[in-house]
């Protein structure tokens, strides 16, 4: 047994350098001097100046972040809810719904954009007819239909990895808790949600990673004010990206790493 | 006794939902309606059209856009280049499912029996490369993949090769940019199912004699099936429509039904002959998935 | 119960926050840009900015179709887009572009005549040039020693898959049709069954398609040819000199890029001043200097480096066959079936 877990860790040690090799790569390349190309010309941080003075590409960093965090709460909480019921009860309808919460993970991300895009046009005539009566704003594309699109693409990947721990479980856990008079909200937050967390956080992972990269479906339902950076680096490929997108992917990765290292150090602490 | 399921379409509880299950499903009910239902609904409207010159929608009923995916313009025959293209697309998302299985099943498990206080770190570490920017990661591996890239150098560097070797733009160069892409989407589906693995199973078995690659076939797999069953729906559906990397690292050259549903928005700006397209992937999804997916009765 | 309480409050507070950024929009002064990103450097933003107030939002597309669906799906007020001369064809066609007030764009004067009445939109009301440029081959003249001078040197079988191109079904019939002798902007089924044959035999000797950034096939060595946009051609000259430019005897596309305004932007007049503002020379050159397209403002080509004047692939010597793109309209997608048929062989 212990041999297979040393295998396995090698194995592991291998599968992440194959996943960091590029990532370093490219963190190497944002000290490049040239704006293109292989060859290294010289080190240097200008990219990196270049990076903080231009505000859209940080503005873009800090959308791409909080439509990510807004899509990713909202997904697990539909994803959970979701896998919850279709697990727990039994209705007439039930393996159509589960079939419908594949479609937005079927569907071609440019007919999903395109289809969110007429819908909300469709919404917003109403709508701002309707806020016009009582005030001055208006609804247009912008962070809530970005949210709105990336949401409804995220959550069945929560749903699908919360589902897949559900399976098997055993039934008796939640009764237990309700037997010593927990009501079923307070027995599912207590017994269900712990035992799913693994789950939650592998769905909130896959989540929060889809949003951030998201291209077709963003540019189709983004607005003039919530451009994220995907957006941008995609708009930039033809000009070729020069090294200060490097530099936002490296100091992007450095302060989740930086986070994450923080955070395991207050836990140990707190114990 | 385990019963072997089609997809993971457990039946954990056998209650009809009363008022309190409705208003918990009401939230995802409601948004499946309206940003799901909904807008599908007018890409089948749309899929039914015809696009007039400047490629607006032409509301008038025709069957025309579904008969050119399934009959040859030119012959009338059955069978026509979206046939081909659409098994490309299914041939590369099954053969990366396949190697992210293989290559991401042990990570997954090494993750899954680590001490608690390590799982979520190495998580973590699986998904960070993929907060950096997908096109900056992609052109990293084009620097190393091509001609003049930084394999290549050193290789013949080294003088293991005397003339570049060919990877980018090839097949194998596309596979192995979806394995990259799609890895931790098997990794962590799967670490759901190991997490919860019991190792007094695994001990048990060992105990009765049985060897570790039995150990692994009757009492691992089944018992993390509902994980690597997920993993798998969550790589290749995705997969089917990626079109980015084929593009990128592919040269493009052969399309993939992605590229090509794209295209009719974009280039071709034949919007209902792309919703037409789109529909029958959905519903030939949804039909496969109705089919596969059987209910396992409560023990 | 307090995580999910403060769970629920920051979801809440997220979802009604989101939409007041959308909403506070209508008070500020503004510009919403709609454009290529390689054509609007920052600094010329953030000098128009300083000069006017206007703060400008930039959104970018990659390519003239987004755009065009963008705009055809509804949604976001675009107050400035930058389409493609058979694109202003076909908005202007379906009324969907304001007429330019040119009283506000009184540096119109320093653009070259020849591009400011053109076919795409001849009383010039509707769109101001900001860029042209062609569609023409780049040769690694360290690997490639015999002369190219058009589409049927490179497609001869000596290159097979040494060679990159566009990724875009209409320039790829271009090529052929130029090479038969026939007019490019008649898509006819007759027309497109004579290039099929022709497609036939070079497609397969393609080695990539790509329509975002060839030039990266070409520097890395994977390609030694290349049918690209002669922006990206100077690029290539620019970092080294290898990279020839040719622009082929059958005939090349030369494309307009222009400014117009969307029908029904919210602030046509800011729009208009950020025009203006483009046309004075010292911005102007800011511009070519971000890519080297050919600049049509005859005062901004006065301030370029000799170099850059001297780049090949922005101005051409001589003068050479060019003929622009007109609106093909429904044929758009023939052509894309013809081009998809045959890749997916």
């Amino acid at each position: 047994m212990a041999l297979v877990n040393w295998l396995c860790g090698g194995w592991t040690a291998l599968v992440f350098a194959f996943l960091y090799v590029p990532i370093i790569l490219l963190m190497v390349y944002s000290f490049n001097k040239a704006d293109m190309g292989i060859a290294w010309t010289g080190f240097t941080f200008a990219w990196y100046e270049k990076l903080w003075k231009t505000q859209p590409l940080l503005d873009a960093l800090k959308n791409s972040v909080i439509i990510a965090g807004i899509t990713t709460v909202l997904s697990v909480i539909l994803g959970t809810l979701g896998a919850w019921m279709l697990y727990r009860y039994r209705f007439p309808w039930r393996k159509a719904l589960s079939t419908l919460v594949f479609i937005p993970m079927v569907i071609p991300e440019v007919i999903m954009g395109v289809s969110l895009l007429i819908f909300f046009t469709l919404v917003s005539g109403p709508l701002n007819a309707w806020l016009a009566t009582f005030s001055e704003a208006e609804w247009g594309l912008g962070y809530s239909t970005v949210i709105i699109a990336h949401t409804t693409f995220c959550f069945p990947f929560v749903l699908v990895a919360i589902q897949a721990r559900l399976a098997g479980v055993d039934p008796c856990l939640e009764e237990a808790a309700m037997d010593l008079g927990a009501p079923p909200l307070k027995a599912f937050w207590l017994v269900m949600v712990p035992y799913l967390l693994p789950a939650i956080i592998s769905g909130a992972l896959m989540a929060f990673t889809l949003s951030l990269d998201e291209y077709i479906v963003t540019l189709f339902t983004t607005g003039p004010e919530s451009q994220t950076l995907t957006l941008k680096v995609f708009g930039m490929a033809k000009k070729g990206l020069d090294p200060s997108l490097n530099a936002i992917s490296t100091v992007f990765v450095l302060a989740t790493a930086l986070f994450v290292v923080l955070s395991e150090g207050v836990r140990r602490i707190n114990r | 006794m385990l019963a072997t399921t089609g997809v993971a379409e457990t039946t954990g509880g056998s209650r009809r939902p009363g008022w309190f299950g409705w208003l918990m499903m009401a939230p995802m009910l409601l948004w499946l309606v309206a940003f799901v239902v909904v807008p599908t609904g007018i890409l089948l409207v749309y899929s039914f059209c015809q696009r007039d010159d400047l490629g607006e929608i032409v509301y008038s009923f025709s069957w025309e856009n579904y008969r050119r995916i399934f009959f040859d313009s030119d012959t009338g025959k059955f069978g026509t280049t979206y046939f081909t293209v659409f098994i490309r697309s299914i041939v590369y998302a099954g053969l990366t499912t396949i190697i992210c299985l293989v290559v991401g099943y042990p990570v997954a498990w090494f993750i899954g029996r680590a001490p608690e206080s390590r799982r979520n770190l190495l998580l973590m570490l699986v998904m960070i490369p993929f907060w950096t920017s997908f096109l900056v990661r992609t052109y990293a591996w084009i620097m190393i993949l091509s001609n003049n890239g930084l394999l290549n150098s050193g290789l013949e560097y080294a003088r293991l090769i005397s003339e570049p070797f060919e990877m980018l733009y090839t097949p194998g160069a596309v596979v192995l940019g979806l394995v990259y892409s799609y890895l931790p989407f098997l990794i962590l589906p799967v670490y759901g199912s190991v997490e919860k693995l019991d190792n007094s199973l695994v001990e048990a078995a060992f105990d009765l004699g049985a060897g570790p690659v039995r150990t692994f076939q009757e009492v691992i797999v089944p018992l993390t099936q509902p994980g690597i069953v997920a993993g798998i729906l969550l790589v290749f559906i995705p997969a089917l429509g990626m079109f980015a990397i084929t593009q990128l690292m592919g040269g493009g050259i052969k399309p993939t039904i992605g590229e090509v549903i794209q295209n009719q928005f974009l280039q071709a700006r034949d919007w209902p002959f792309g919703a037409a397209l789109g529909m029958t992937i959905v519903v030939l999804f949804a039909v496969v998935f109705w089919f596969t997916s059987r209910k396992q009765e409560p023990a | 119960m307090k995580p999910i309480r403060l769970l629920l409050a920051g979801v809440l507070i997220g979802l009604v926050a989101a939409p007041l950024p959308a909403m506070a929009q209508k008070k500020k002064n503004v510009l919403n840009l709609f454009c290529w990103s390689e054509y609007v450097p920052q600094e010329v933003i953030d000098g128009f900015t300083k000069e006017t107030g206007i703060k400008v939002n930039v959104v970018n597309y990659a390519s003239n179709e987004e755009m065009l669906a963008k705009l055809l799906a509804g949604g976001s007020k675009y107050d400035l887009v930058q389409p493609s001369e058979y694109t202003i064809e076909a908005l202007v066609k379906a009324g969907k572009l304001e007429e330019l007030n040119l009283a506000n764009i009184p540096n119109i004067k320093n653009l070259d005549p020849k591009f400011t009445k053109m076919p795409h939109d001849p009383d010039g009301k509707y769109s101001v040039t900001w860029m042209a440029g062609t569609v023409g081959i780049v040769v690694n003249t360290a690997k490639v020693k015999t002369p190219i001078t058009g589409y049927k040197d490179v497609f001869d079988g000596t290159h097979k898959r040494r060679i990159v191109v566009l990724n875009d079904a209409r320039e790829i019939v271009s090529w052929a049709l130029n090479s038969l002798g026939l007019p490019i902007n008649e898509i006819t089924a007759e027309n497109l069954d004579k290039a099929k044959p022709l497609l036939k035999e070079w497609l397969p000797q393609v080695k990539v398609y790509d329509s975002d950034s060839p030039k990266t096939a070409l520097l890395n060595g994977d390609v030694d040819l290349g049918i690209v946009w002669s922006g990206e051609a100077a690029i290539l000259y620019k970092k080294d000199k290898k990279f020839a430019f040719v622009l082929p005897k059958e005939g090349a596309h030369q494309f307009i890029d222009s400014l117009a305004i969307p029908k029904g932007a919210p602030n046509k007049e800011n729009a208009e001043k950020f025009i203006n503002y483009i046309l004075k020379p010292e911005v102007s050159k800011l511009v070519s200097e971000a890519f080297p397209y050919t600049n049509p403002n005859l005062e901004a080509r006065k301030l370029l480096s000799k170099a850059d004047q001297e780049n090949p692939a922005s101005y051409p010597p001589g003068e050479p066959k060019l003929e622009t793109f007109k609106d093909i309209g429904k044929a758009a997608k023939d052509i894309d079936k013809l081009v998809t048929d045959l890749k997916g062989k």
